[in-house]
């Protein structure tokens, strides 16, 4: 059982100076109160710091050494930060000092790497050589299990990725959760039979080869062990080359998480560019349209010119074709060629003809030819004007224009956006992105590549295992002598295998089953739905909720994982070999007022001692006290002396 | 001299300072040729009231034909300007006229959208 007694800090993030916190000796919860920026987190990191030197971020990204040192003191020279814990384990004291100071040589210090963090540990007041302390710090509290001890709400929301059997953050925690169950002790002994198993084989294919009667199954059975270490050396060798590359991946992935906004800025960039050339073909295509409509124009800029012009010209047609008309009835009628008026159909008598060829020579035959010209060019100046009226059509040309100019403004407020997304990106950070994408993909394949490879090897040493298997069976039946003594031992060494191989199955499966059960327990206590009945475990140790009704809730709020993930925390604490403290920062996230007490009333059951790091609004005193009552063991508050200045205070 | 002046052109020009201006009009007016931009360049003139005269040192730059081959140009002239005798050297003239309005010196190109649908509008 481990159990933290006191944690001391010097100017280490926002807390200035030499500051210090015990925990109280009691089984119960300890809360610290702080606001935004008061350091809540700083000193969830200073539990990690102290145990493995690490110090983590938003977006669970490594933080700095060199941004950790108290920023007042450093400029009243401060060059160095420190964490001391004391901590009780397995009946000893230890104290576990880390300090982190500017590297020999680095005057002015700048960036992470120019400084180095060292520990010491002591047990019962004597300081450990180097390589003991790292053992027993391994043995107090593994790195790869502080997530169970160590959390926040980022933290709890990668529970999540247990569900979901395509992730590659999904099997690095169900590790982490075997390994805090004790899943490991088992299956390292699986394996050291397996071992033993295999070099029982080899002495056998080695005593097979010494007699006259086995050589030949002797040799070939030689032969299919050296394939056999071959093909388990490149699995063996393929497996850790995966797990590197899957643990790329994730890294690679969380660089992307965190860069996601450059990224969409990237994204919303091109996808603008795409646009803004699409609106350009556009663009082209309706100035090509424009270009072709625009030889009328002119018309139409001056169509009530035009409009007016045909009225006078119609005006001055009919004149002139009255005039001509009468001109050619009087000429009929002075000739004779008529022998009544037209127009009253009497007899025009000879003196009336006389008289009407009297007026003629005053109008006179000029007069009217000039006036049929007149009339002519009236007339051709009209077909012109009506011709130009009918092709003038400035509606037609004012809908292709506002079109053209919307479009035009379209690509200035992408062209301007575009801009603007310019100014936002820093830096190389499209080359940056760009080379994470590009790393990403190259991972992805070479993942695909090497699990291509590894299925292939396991098949290869299936087939091994069956034609070993065969020869070995052959053996036996002409075996003698020193094949005898081999073959027991090989036997021995088989029987073990598999009881344990089974036992590592069985075992999981019962692990699964009480962190199932244990799990539902917590979720039933924690969640104010009532419908909601258990929580079921897969073979990841991804939980599902699970209705009354026997049917699974297939999707589920922020909140509800939130629930679900405190729940499986719980439920590991319950099933842990190594059981110790837990701090958590701000563990409620987007609960509501209901869920936060169900929480703080759960707290004292998945650890004997509980750190919380919260800020009053999330959790008023009030409620604290009166949802934890005797257990509530101490309070501290995170005062504020200024921006750069926190002070520990004991309420 | 005074025979030139009576007979009408049988070719049009634009004055070299037009020429800027002409090149900018058919440009930012989409035309598909600078004949079409000048006589885009006339209606603006016809449009604003230029009174009928002539243009000095136009050169030559198109024959008639070519502006008018259909003889329409002419015509429309005629019926606006009634009387004209000369309508070809009359066209040259708001042609040039027409330019010369759209020249506002550095805020070439002309607007020739607000002009045609401006008018429209009234």
């Amino acid at each position: 059982m481990l159990r933290i007694k006191s944690l001391h800090l010097k100017d280490f993030g926002a807390f200035k100076g030499e500051q210090a916190f015990n925990l109280p000796d009691e089984e119960g919860v300890t809360v610290f109160y702080g606001e935004n920026m008061r350091g809540k987190t700083t000193l969830l990191n200073a539990f990690r710091f102290a145990l493995f030197g690490k110090i983590i971020g938003r977006g669970r990204r490594p933080v700095s050494f060199h941004d950790m040192i108290n920023w007042e003191a450093r400029a009243e020279g401060a060059r160095s930060f420190e964490v001391r814990l004391q901590i009780t384990h397995a009946g000893a004291e230890y104290r576990l000092t880390r300090t982190c100071r500017p590297k020999s040589g680095t005057d002015v210090p700048a960036g992470h790497d120019d400084y180095v963090a060292d520990y010491y540990l002591e047990r019962g007041g004597h300081i450990l050589p180097a390589q003991q302390a790292a053992l027993e710090l391994e043995r107090i509290l593994p790195e790869q299990i502080a997530r169970f001890f160590l959390f926040d709400g980022e933290l709890l929301q990668e529970y999540e990725d247990l569900l979901h059997g395509d992730t590659d953050m999904g099997p690095k925690i169900s590790q982490a959760i075997e390994r805090i169950l004790g899943l490991p002790t088992l299956t390292r002994s699986r394996d050291s039979l397996k071992a033993a198993l295999d070099r029982a084989e080899a002495r056998v294919a080695l005593a097979a080869q010494g007699d006259q009667k086995t050589r030949e199954f002797g040799n070939q059975l030689q032969s299919l062990v050296e394939e056999r270490e071959v093909l388990t050396s490149d699995l063996f060798r393929h497996e850790k080359d995966l797990e590197a590359l899957r643990a790329k991946k994730v890294a690679i992935e969380d660089d992307m998480r965190r860069r996601e906004r450059m990224a969409s800025l990237l994204d919303k960039r091109d996808r603008l560019a795409g646009e803004v050339a699409a609106l350009e073909e556009s663009v082209q295509k309706k100035k090509d349209a424009i270009s072709k409509a625009m030889a009328p124009a002119w018309s139409a800029l001056i169509r009530p010119q035009l409009a007016a012009a045909v009225t006078t010209h119609r005006t001055k047609e009919a004149e002139l074709q009255s005039a001509v008309t009468r001109a050619q009835v009087l000429h009929s009628l002075a000739e004779g060629h008529d022998e009544a008026c037209p127009t009253c159909l009497q007899v025009v008598s000879p003196e009336a003809q006389a008289k009407i060829r009297a007026l003629l020579p005053q109008q006179g035959q000029g007069s009217r030819e000039a006036d049929q010209r007149e009339l002519a060019g009236v007339r051709r100046r009209l077909d012109a004007l009506e011709a130009q009226l009918a092709e003038a059509n400035p509606e037609a040309l004012r809908l292709l224009w506002t079109d053209l100019e919307a479009r035009k403004r379209d690509i200035y407020a992408k062209t301007a956006e575009i801009e603007e997304i310019g100014k936002q990106l820093t830096g190389d950070a499209e080359d940056e992105l760009k080379g994470l994408r590009r790393e990403y993909d190259s991972v992805v394949r070479q993942i695909a590549a090497l699990e291509e490879g590894v299925k292939a090897t396991v098949g290869k040493l299936a087939a091994n295992a069956t034609y070993r298997e065969n020869i070995q069976k052959r053996l036996d039946k002409l075996a003698g002598g020193q094949m005898e003594a081999e073959r027991r031992r090989r036997d021995l060494a088989s029987r073990l295998h598999d009881l344990f191989k089974e036992s590592v199955d069985l075992y999981r499966d019962q692990l699964r089953h009480r962190v199932e059960a244990d799990a539902s327990k917590y979720f039933r206590k924690l969640t104010t739905e009532p419908d909601y009945a258990s929580l079921r475990i897969n073979d990841n140790y991804g939980l599902t909720i699970v209705h009354r009704d026997g049917s699974d809730i297939p999707v589920r709020s922020a909140g509800a994982e939130h629930v679900v993930a405190l729940s499986l925390v719980a439920a590991l604490q319950n099933n842990a070999q190594l059981r110790g403290p837990i701090v958590i920062d701000s563990p409620f996230g987007r609960l509501d007022g209901g869920h936060r007490s169900r929480i703080v009333e759960v707290l004292p059951e998945m650890a004997d001692q509980v750190v919380l790091l919260v800020y009053e609004e999330e959790l008023p005193p009030a409620r604290a006290r009166d949802a934890l009552k005797g257990r509530l063991r101490s309070e501290w508050s995170l005062e504020r002396q200024s921006a750069r200045h926190t002070e520990l205070v004991k309420r | 001299m005074a025979a030139e002046k009576t007979a009408d052109k049988k070719t049009i020009g634009v004055t070299s300072a037009n020429e800027r201006v002409l090149a900018a009009l058919a440009s930012e007016g989409l035309f598909a040729s600078e004949i079409e931009a000048a006589k885009f360049a006339m209606a603006h003139a016809i449009d604003s009231g230029v009174a009928r005269g002539t243009t000095e040192g136009a050169g030559t730059k198109w024959n008639v034909g070519s502006v008018d081959s259909d003889g329409a140009l002419k015509a429309v002239v005629e019926a606006l300007f009634p009387d004209e005798t000369q309508p070809y050297r009359l066209v040259e003239h708001l042609m040039n006229e027409g330019l010369r309005l759209f020249d506002k010196g550095d805020t070439l190109p002309p607007d020739v959208a607000g002009v045609l649908f401006a008018t429209k509008a009234e």
